[in-house]
């Protein structure tokens, strides 16, 4: 806000015009690896998971280390994708600070699930002692909903502000499933949540990868 | 697809012109934030004092309250809505980023009704308007915003930790930190800023 207060130079002025131009040319310059590596392993981690409770096997370590593993990658792509950028606009920058917020807020839901998990289970199994039956409310079947209401919002917000119609529908399918998951098993909650990932971020990837290259092909035949 | 070349007087005013219009949506948008910070506040507060100091069984039904904050938007978003002729990218962000906000707290509400409200909610709540406000001063480049999301995501985790009649409290300073503060913070700067 204050930087803005200052008055501009012409070369200042005409730089701030030639990253608005490029905002609308950065519009389908967007790589989609990301979208479709986080598509993918979301929808594996919660296949394998599925797998594992419907044929009662444990692999020797948890899936879901697979999206830790998954930030190195994430590191790299932001890396080389801030290298080839020639400008920020405003909506790099927006999408920036979006998703950050949405891998600190998930980091966020991951620890507040695990401590109320963690401070309900003692409870439960009390339960399940004096009474002989389980409790009606188990903490961990409602982890799906929470995640999946995360999902939801920067997809949409994306979606919605790059005019991106795939990523605009898959954030609203993201709070659907969310929904259904609050009356749905476990099992069903895990297929939901590869569908969502499938729909939210694997194949709008796959489109934004494809048209990537499309724009890319064709600035290299024009010489741009 | 910008065909006409502009001279540096044109290109200096069309960015005069866009900085002008920027503050102006800052500016509105601090309504928003001031109307539903207060009204959480009041909420978060009057919760904890029905609840512990009352002891009145019925406590969560001050959440009511928010329905004011529910007509003030639709009212002033469609008076909005039809008196703007001039729109910006960073207006732009900031109307879906809190379209995507308010789905994302209605859904949310869904959840906790089905958990049951007299669970621990608040940290989620906490969480979520650290994500708004953290986003909002980030795009918008205005620290107090940035700053008060960094800590109620602090306290959503030191809430969760919190008996359920002290997560309010947890609430209602997150409110004041990352709602209030900012909201006056931005319009004394843009009132000073117009002089």
């Amino acid at each position: 806000m204050i930087q803005s207060e200052k008055q501009l130079t012409e070369k200042e002025s005409l730089a701030l015009i030639a990253q608005m131009i490029n905002r609308a040319k950065d519009a389908c310059h967007d790589t989609g690896i990301a979208a479709i590596m986080w598509g993918a392993v979301i929808a594996v981690c919660a296949l394998v998971r599925l797998s594992e409770l419907h044929f009662g096997y444990k692999l020797p370590f948890d899936i879901y280390w697979l999206t830790f593993v998954a930030v190195i990658p994430q590191i790299y792509f932001t890396i080389k994708e801030k290298k080839e950028r020639k400008v920020k606009t405003y909506g790099d920058a927006f999408m920036d600070y979006l998703w950050m917020g949405f891998g600190i807020c998930i980091f966020l839901m991951i620890y507040i699930t695990g401590t109320m998990y963690n401070e309900w289970d003692p409870v439960a199994d009390e339960y399940r002692k004096l009474t002989g039956h389980s409790s009606s409310f188990r903490m961990y079947e409602f982890t799906s909903s929470f995640f999946l209401l995360l999902y939801g919002l920067p997809t949409f917000v994306t979606g919605v502000s790059m005019k991106f119609k795939p990523m605009l529908w898959g954030g609203l399918l993201c709070w659907v499933c969310c929904i259904i998951t609050l009356y749905t098993s476990i099992k069903i909650d895990l297929i939901l949540i590869a569908i969502s990932s499938v729909f939210a971020w694997l194949i709008p990837g796959i489109i934004m990868e494809k048209d990537y290259k499309k724009a890319k092909q064709g600035l290299a035949q024009a010489n741009v | 697809m910008i065909e006409e070349k502009f001279s540096p007087q044109e290109s200096l005013r069309l960015i005069q012109s866009m900085i002008t219009k920027t503050k102006q949506d800052m500016s509105d948008n601090s309504i928003y934030f001031l109307v539903w910070g207060w009204i959480t506040f009041i909420a978060c507060t009057g919760q904890f004092v029905l609840k512990n100091i009352v002891n009145y069984e019925k406590h969560y039904q001050v959440w009511w309250l928010i329905m004011f904050g529910v007509a003030f938007s639709i009212y002033n978003g469609i008076k909005e809505g039809k008196k703007k002729k001039v729109r910006t990218y960073i207006g732009d962000s900031m109307k879906y980023l809190w379209i995507g906000m308010g789905i994302s707290y209605f859904v949310l509400s869904m959840i906790l009704t089905k958990i049951g409200w007299n669970s621990a909610v608040f940290p989620f709540f906490i969480m979520m308007y650290g994500l708004g406000t953290f986003v909002s001063g980030s795009i918008l480049q205005f620290k107090p915003l940035v700053v008060g999301g960094i800590i109620a995501w602090a306290l959503a985790i030191g809430a969760v930790y919190a008996g359920y009649d002290y997560q309010m409290l947890f609430g209602a300073a997150a409110i004041l930190i990352s709602y209030i503060i900012p909201a006056y913070m931005l319009r004394y700067r843009n009132e000073t800023a117009n002089k």
